[in-house]
């Protein structure tokens, strides 16, 4: 396979290095159009906050020498498209050729090595990714196949193993135990007092998962009104809280201030007035909203940002706990691309293979033709053509078909044949590294 | 057939076995294989069940409810039945084994220990009993599937109450549905046992001669249906809920069991036919 990778990530560059070397959608085009114009016949870029990653087949005869040279001027083209050359060092990008690259692309469509484990957005990503390539025609068989695999192999980790279950953030396990508690949530109504960044967020997921009702409540009134405005719902005054608490059933609070605005005599009172319903309490506030007692309360579920990272552990280790039978399936996949990938050798292997038995036999002809009368000519050149055709009659049904063969033991075929006749013309890119990098 | 009756009585609680081992390690190890097989495996056992104690009414010339350890085979059948129908219809499949487990103790038991009445009492051989002993039986298997539904909420209730969120947290369905689950189980076997009173008293005084109304069985099972019956008064009207109500649900299905068991062992009224 004549597949390379050049790439950036969060594990070999800071955000302020990797961000130098972002495409955004409308700069893609352009890149993709030049790269593939010096060096590739094929070849797409995914780009995101965590990685820029160029995947291409590399064009043999653009670029005879060294595989390795080719693809670090790649990687060099690819950093001065956008002005990082001073930024973005060699020690930052990774190159990995063949099965590496395609093994790479597995890994990062399958979320393993995202900086959250089992990331689903990444897939997304690269889809688009492979629409806008697709778009300026630099996709061709090779990366089609190479993508629609790994994308299959995206699916197939979230669908088969546990890689991506689980809430891996506070404001997600929030919801995640709202939903531990209530059957449904677009019957139950949540109250938000105070702000910050993860009240909102959890406010927001909560709004997203169809909560029936949604309300804001703030010291100062003003700010409620404008987190209405970006998270829809009503606001309702701080000194009513108690009595919204009546018909509420969950309850955020993200306020801060150095005593609880809530005792336990107060949610007493509330849950009786409200016959005891269930009442999830999530206190984000440091130091802590809520007074701990609370969690006495017959039906209240009092959680802390403790408990919230607590499930956010135990999700996280879930996760990895599931790369194993994620990197089985990333196997599974590599041997059937491999598989394929063979399949297409064999046609240029034969037909190089007639090239140069026909270049031999054409040579010779032409050389003493000429001890030939007239009328013979024409016949030396059916007999040799015929002579030929039959010594690579049963080569080349062998190789086509094989006899029951593994794939393995047809490259080993397609190998020696190459070496033993000088067959180098589309010989892959593997067989000419001299390095390879693994970040 | 006297052979594939005694086959079954010992094949059918390695069968039971197998499924509420699928369903325990589908539960606690999120195997995906026993995912698969488990609900397949319990259909299996049911129709082996079935068919069982279709052979043995058919050998023995009455339904099998002529002593416990026989009633404790249906009772193993219904339970797993009804587990089936909640499945199919809530399509919640997660707390099998909880439920399962109990249905492989009765059969258990009942393989073990069942023996052959020579004479068995000829009232013990009408329709009408049978259907009697039936909506009976149904009932109280809903009374223990309610029980386990309520105990796999204080389970969950106490998990989140002091953070913990391990398999358990993971794997059960939310406490709303657990709740709605074991109250739906208690309404149905209140129903049912209803159903099983009524037949009783409708059909007592033509059974017998020397009947009273002071049975210990009969005591036994009012007591019970009253107390189902508050049971769920109080949920309606004094708003009683979660925690409290589950609690009674397990109180009442323990109370049945003595009734079921103790009662009968230890009392003796016209209700006792072994």
């Amino acid at each position: 396979m004549n597949l390379a990778l050049i790439g950036i990530n969060h594990r070999t560059a800071v955000l302020d290095v990797r961000e130098k070397l972002w495409f955004s959608d409308t700069e893609l085009p352009g890149a993709l159009a030049q790269l593939k114009n010096q060096f590739f016949t094929e070849c797409f870029i995914v780009s995101t906050c965590n990685r820029t990653e160029l995947y291409g087949i590399a064009d043999v005869q653009k670029n005879p020498g060294s595989a390795d040279t080719m693809v670090k001027s790649a990687g060099e083209s690819l950093v001065n498209l956008k002005s990082a050359s001073h930024t973005v060092l060699p020690h930052h990008l990774y190159r990995l050729f063949g099965c590496k690259a395609a093994g790479h692309l597995f890994k990062v469509a399958s979320g393993i090595d995202s900086m959250v484990i089992g990331d689903i957005q990444i897939l997304n990503q690269i889809k688009s990714h492979y629409n806008l390539a697709t778009a300026e025609h630099t996709v061709g068989v090779f990366l089609n196949r190479l993508v629609q695999t790994a994308l299959r192999v995206g699916k197939r980790a979230r669908t088969e193993t546990s890689i991506s279950e689980g809430a891996v953030s506070v404001s997600y396990a929030a919801v995640e135990l709202a939903s531990k508690i209530f059957s449904n949530l677009s019957e139950k109504r949540a109250l938000l007092v105070g702000a910050g960044e993860t009240g909102e967020l959890a406010s927001k997921n909560l709004v997203g998962r169809g909560i029936a009702s949604f309300s804001i409540a703030n010291r100062t009134r003003a700010r409620a009104e404008e987190l209405v405005k970006d998270l829809g719902g009503t606001v309702i005054d701080f000194d009513q809280v108690e009595t919204a608490l009546r018909d509420i059933d969950v309850l955020i609070t993200s306020v801060s201030s150095p005593q609880y605005i809530l005792s336990p005599d107060q949610l007493r009172r509330v849950m009786k007035a409200r016959s005891n319903a269930p009442l999830l309490v999530i206190d984000i506030g440091v130091p802590r909203n809520v007074h701990p007692d609370v969690n006495k309360l017959e039906n209240v579920f009092l959680h802390d940002v403790d408990s919230l990272s607590r499930i956010v552990d135990q999700n996280l280790e879930r996760r990895k706990s599931a790369i194993t039978s994620v990197n089985a399936i990333i196997l599974e996949e590599l041997i059937g691309m491999r598989q394929w990938f063979e399949s297409l050798q064999v046609s240029p292997t034969i037909s190089d293979l007639r090239e140069f038995f026909e270049s031999v036999r054409s040579d010779e002809v032409r050389k003493h033709i000429n001890r030939f009368s007239e009328q013979d000519r024409e016949l030396v050149d059916l007999v040799t053509k015929r002579i030929v055709n039959k010594l690579l009659h049963l080569p080349t049904t062998n190789l086509k078909n094989g006899n029951g063969e593994s794939a393995e033991e047809r490259h080993k075929k397609i190998h020696i044949i190459r070496g033993l006749f000088g067959l180098h013309k589309n010989e892959p890119i593997e067989n000419r590294l001299d390095e390879d990098t693994i970040p | 057939m006297k052979t594939t009756i005694l086959l079954f009585n010992d094949l059918l609680p390695v069968l039971y076995w197998v499924t509420v081992w699928s369903y325990a390690k589908a539960f606690f190890r999120n195997s995906a294989l026993a995912k698969k097989v488990k609900t397949p495996f319990l259909s299996v056992t049911i129709a082996c069940h079935f068919l069982y104690l279709t052979l043995r009414t058919l050998e023995f010339g009455h339904p099998p409810i002529t002593n416990i350890y026989e009633i404790l085979s249906v009772l193993a059948f219904t339970t797993a039945l009804a587990y089936l129908a909640i499945e199919y219809i809530t399509k919640v499949k997660s707390t099998g084994y909880f439920v399962l487990i109990i249905s492989f103790f009765f059969q258990l038991l009942s393989t073990v220990l069942i023996k052959e009445l020579a004479n068995v009492n000829p009232i013990l051989r009408s329709n009408l009993l049978g259907f009697h002993v039936t909506s009976a039986l149904l009932g109280y298997s809903a009374f223990a599937i309610s029980a386990v539904y309520g105990f796999l909420y204080i389970m969950l209730y106490h998990h989140i109450k002091s953070n913990r969120f391990g398999v358990i947290y993971d794997n059960l369905p939310n406490l709303e549905k657990l709740e709605q689950m074991a109250t739906v189980s208690v309404i149905t076997g209140f129903l049912l046992l209803t159903v099983a009173i009524i037949v009783g008293v409708v059909w007592l005084p033509r059974a017998f001669e020397h009947y009273s109304y002071f049975d210990p069985k009969l005591v036994g099972t009012i007591v019970i249906w009253l107390m189902y019956g508050v049971g769920l008064l109080a949920k309606r009207s004094i708003g009683w809920q979660g925690r409290k109500i589950m609690v009674l649900s397990i109180v009442g299905f323990v109370v049945t069991m003595l009734s079921l068991t103790v009662v009968n062992v230890f009392l003796s009224g016209f209700h006792n036919f072994y």
